[in-house]
């Protein structure tokens, strides 16, 4: 595997009565390897230690990952099921009890028994997650459609992935989130990044993003923040929240005027260029200055720098996806790779930043409403046969599509859904529009949810069942460049608290669907039968066994079978995966964000992550570190705009939108546009910002907005100065 | 705060060119896994003994974490009236000895750059020793392991001259540790300006 040049050997130093288990942090995409520290008299893990053998990360880690080791054996971990008998209590942590699994067990399977005879099967509902391994997502969505017979599965991704993913299988015909190895990056000539705050987000890539510039290449940000990465950029994009597209239309129209494309590439190998040309005529530099915000001469400087470098990767994140056209902002940046032919070969491409740490693998097997394992499509006859075969059931049993993540909480609240088991998810904080969302779960009949801690949205279930940290068990997970990893269990499971995968094959069960699950024994088990689905399919796992894996640092998918060593660079070939082997230049016209300012709500609110917390927050606002550093949400202002509205540095203002509210402290800086305002979304309870979020729905991914809303601030009367 | 140093591995560090703590403050993204890796070397105690200061935080997100920078003659061993403070053969200022350090702070009020702290519990100074269990091997030390931006390095010398050469083109931008800072210091730090005499590539 490549070894690059940050690459070092490097003894590790190992405590005395401690050993070292080689495994990957529980958080973001990066998937940073690191070794957990293990007391070996008391077998529980103790620390961390730098993995620095790791090819992509070198031992790097950011503060969630070096404490990411204290979630495990933290005092709030839920150690029995849990039963809550009083209805009226939804919605708070109190009244519930500790009881046995088989009690929790029967009391679910009863339920479940019971709404599907009065509402029928669909009644039920899956909402999962992907901050867990393939093979537990593998067997999330058999379990929904084998052992719960329900259509209703999908996933958190709709609020992270869904944009990307539908972006790339439009312009590639396939969606692997980065068409080259992370290990690439240093050695491009020019990174244009959109819409990602990388240096917060996925801290342990900025080592090589700093080294480009060292080498005398070039970084250019589009983002309405000066986060810390634009603050360094040689271009600056700073735009309007939710004009992406048109900024991606006028660079394009930049590098087509000036002769940055690449003529033989597009004949050759692309579709639409000249439906695209047309479209992009009119976002002349001026045009989109005026729709962005951006100034001229940036938009023309960066495209100059982007057509002339003979290496670029074009690198995005949800800054651009999580928006009503997410799926075109996507294909539009990456537009700008097709018409100057920089794909398809070594340094140069396209990548998303995953968010979540499996945030490519989980959406690639069967979590979300329309797919099945290897990525295929659930209205597919062949895929539904090949995918029934493995799970020995009758093709006609397997359930239609469903519908997307914020539409299952429509469902619910018409009673369409009346039943929910929620894993690895914590959507009463991440979801968007939640006062709606909130109330969605509260009128649920039953709801089991499955976590580690009580999150937010445990607080509305009827049975929590108690599940296992990353560190308690085994699995791959497939990280922002594709590659398959191996996390490796570290400590047995705390108290009575299970694994997912082993949860759903002693439910199923229950729910007299044993013979489709009883043969899984072991993770191993589950992975062995995972490959098996996903072969033949785009995202083909066949060949990736657990034992090249650890050979080899990791596979890249597709990997088809034992002598495939896996595929780092995509499209060498220069072959996308449509039916005439072309990519797609998509012509795009330029849609607004679904809410624009007016005079009752005359701020741009744009939401994101903070270094140190990590999606809902439910894990990293239990580990004192980063509580420390990051306690409470916060609103970014300009100092201008402070001035506008009489407000002050750490003032208590009320923040709201036409879908909710609610009081934040101020933080001025000059580093945010004077017509927007951010909040970091980690918070629960009232402090949560998508109280005021929008839920305007991608209509291809369903993604919602949460990227661009109208909003308005009130000065408090009580709003001192702390 | 008690902790035994290993003795030294004899195998590889004759003929392994002994590394130094190297800082670009320019790399600086504020993240503070410095200081969260800091508790984690096993001598540390999970007290961290470094910091990260925003710079100008009403303006911008400029970041730099201040460190320990290992004087060749500290003030703060040389203000200790116990001599609880030792140098290791390595250059690293080690953390007070817990059997003779008497609480009395001087070593606060005397280092330049502030670096010691105080236990008010324990009534005890503890600072930066520069990860010494690790160090002394030649191993880096658990803030520039971890560190994501390369903001903290574990060079060699000669490494640290090609940087030099590369970044100072004599104009006063690239400020390394001497002759500006207080003395000579083990720990080679410059400030913004490392792109400075960077040649773009187009």
């Amino acid at each position: 595997m490549q070894r690059d040049k940050f690459f070092r050997e490097i003894e590790n130093v190992n405590h005395p009565n401690e050993k070292l288990v080689k495994t990957h942090c529980s958080y973001c995409g990066m998937q940073c390897g690191m070794n957990l520290r293990v007391n070996t008299i008391t077998n529980k893990i103790v620390g961390v230690e730098p993995r620095y053998d790791w090819p992509v990360t070198v031992g790097k880690m950011c503060p969630k990952g070096v404490t990411a080791y204290q979630q495990t054996n933290h005092k709030d971990r839920i150690l029995r099921p849990l039963i809550r008998d009083d209805k009226s209590l939804k919605g708070t942590k109190e009244g519930f009890r500790e009881a046995s699994w088989e009690e929790a067990y029967d009391l679910i399977a009863k339920n479940f028994k019971r709404l599907q005879d009065e509402s029928g099967k669909d009644s039920l509902s899956v909402f999962s997650g992907v901050s867990m391994t393939n093979e537990k997502c593998y067997l999330t969505g058999k379990f929904a459609r084998v052992a719960m017979g329900t259509r209703y599965i999908d996933y958190n991704g709709r609020f992270c992935m869904s944009s990307a993913a539908g972006g790339f299988l439009r312009s590639f015909g396939v969606d692997r989130g980065s068409t080259l190895p992370w290990t690439d990056i240093h050695e491009t000539d020019c990174l244009f990044i959109a819409g990602s705050n990388t240096a917060e987000c996925h801290p342990t890539s900025m080592f090589r993003v700093w080294a480009v510039q060292e080498r005398g290449g070039y970084l250019i940000v589009a983002d309405p923040r000066e986060t810390p990465i634009a603050r360094r950029a040689d271009v600056h994009l700073d735009l309007r929240p939710g004009t992406d597209l048109a900024l991606a239309n006028g660079i394009l129209h930049l590098l087509i005027k000036n002769g940055y494309t690449d003529e033989a590439f597009i004949n050759k190998h692309t579709n639409g260029f000249d439906e695209t040309k047309e479209i992009v005529k009119e976002f002349t530099p001026e045009f989109t200055s005026e729709i962005t915000g951006v100034a001229v001469d940036k938009i023309e400087r960066a495209a100059e720098i982007y057509g002339k470098a003979p290496n670029a990767i074009v690198m995005f994140a949800r800054g651009i996806e999580q928006q009503h056209k997410g799926v075109d902002n996507v294909s539009a940046y990456t537009n700008m790779a097709l018409v100057t032919g920089k794909i398809g070969r070594p340094k140069a491409g396209v990548a998303t930043f995953t968010g979540q740490g499996n945030g490519q693998g989980g959406r690639e097997h069967g979590q979300k409403s329309d797919l099945l394992p290897g990525y295929r499509k659930i209205y597919d006859k062949e895929a539904v046969e090949h995918v029934s075969g493995v799970w020995g059931i009758n093709p006609e049993d397997m359930p239609q599509a469903g519908v997307s993540a914020y539409e299952m909480f429509e469902l619910m609240t018409e009673k369409t859904i009346r039943g929910l088991y929620l894993l690895c998810s914590n959507p009463a904080v991440s979801a968007p529009n939640l006062n709606f969302v909130r109330n969605a779960l509260k009128n649920l009949d039953f709801m089991v949810c499955s976590d580690f801690y009580l999150s937010e949205s445990a607080e509305f279930a009827d049975v929590i069942l108690p599940s296992v940290t990353w560190s308690e068990d085994e699995g791959t997970v497939t990280n922002l460049e594709g590659r398959i990893i191996k996390i490796n269990k570290a400590q047995e499971p705390l108290g009575e608290s299970k694994p997912d995968w082993q949860i759903q094959v002693e439910l199923a069960e229950k729910l007299g669907k044993g013979k489709h699950f009883s043969h899984l024994k072991t993770a191993k088990d589950v992975a062995e039968e995972f490959r098996l689905a996903s072969k033949g399919g785009n995202a083909d796992y066949y060949g990736a066994t657990w034992d090249k894996i650890d050979e080899q640092d990791g596979v890249f998918w597709p990997c088809k079978d034992a002598d495939d060593k896996g595929t780092p660079h995509m499209f060498l070939d220069k072959k996308f995966y449509h039916p005439d082997g072309k990519a797609k230049i998509c012509a795009l016209p330029y849609r607004p964000p679904a809410e624009e300012p007016c005079e009752d709500y005359p701020l741009r609110l744009t939401t994101g992550r903070v270094v140190y917390h990590y999606l809902s927050g439910n894990q990293t606002r239990r580990i004192k570190f980063l509580k420390d550093m990051c306690p409470d949400p916060y609103v970014e202002i300009h100092p201008k705009t402070a001035e506008k509205y009489n407000i002050n540095h750490e003032e208590i203002v009320r923040l709201f939108t036409r879908r909710g509210e609610s009081n934040y402290k101020v933080k001025i800086t000059e580093a945010i546009r004077e017509d927007t305002v951010f909040v970091p979304y980690h918070f629960g309870h009232e402090q949560s910002i998508n109280l005021l979020t929008i839920a305007a729905l991608d209509p291809i991914s369903r993604m919602p907005e949460f990227k661009a809303c109208a909003a308005q601030i009130e000065k408090l009367k009580s709003g001192k100065v702390l | 705060m008690t902790f035994t140093i290993r003795e030294p591995k004899q195998t590889e560090t004759e003929t392994e060119e002994r590394r130094r703590l190297y800082m670009e403050l320019e790399n600086c993204i504020g993240c503070r896994s410095c200081l969260a890796a800091c508790t984690q070397c096993g001598g540390h105690e999970q007290k961290n003994r470094n910091y990260v200061y925003d710079v100008n935080p009403l303006v911008n997100r400029e970041t730099m974490p201040l460190m320990c920078l290992h004087c060749v003659d500290p003030a703060c061993a040389r203000s200790c009236p116990a001599q609880a403070i030792q140098i290791h053969e390595t250059g690293a200022v080690l953390s007070a000895l817990v059997e003779k350090c008497i609480g009395c702070q001087n070593c606060t009020i005397a280092c330049p750059y502030g670096i010691p702290k105080f236990d008010e519990e324990e009534n005890l100074m503890y600072k930066c020793d520069l990860c010494i269990d690790r160090t002394k091997d030649n191993i880096p030390p658990m803030c520039a392991s971890v560190c994501p931006t390369n903001t903290l390095q574990w060079l060699t010398e000669s490494e640290i001259e090609v940087k030099q050469s590369k970044n100072d083109v004599g104009n006063d931008k690239w400020v390394t540790s001497m002759p500006y800072l207080e003395g000579e210091t083990n720990v080679t730090v410059n400030l913004p300006g490392i792109l400075q005499g960077t040649v773009k590539l187009f």
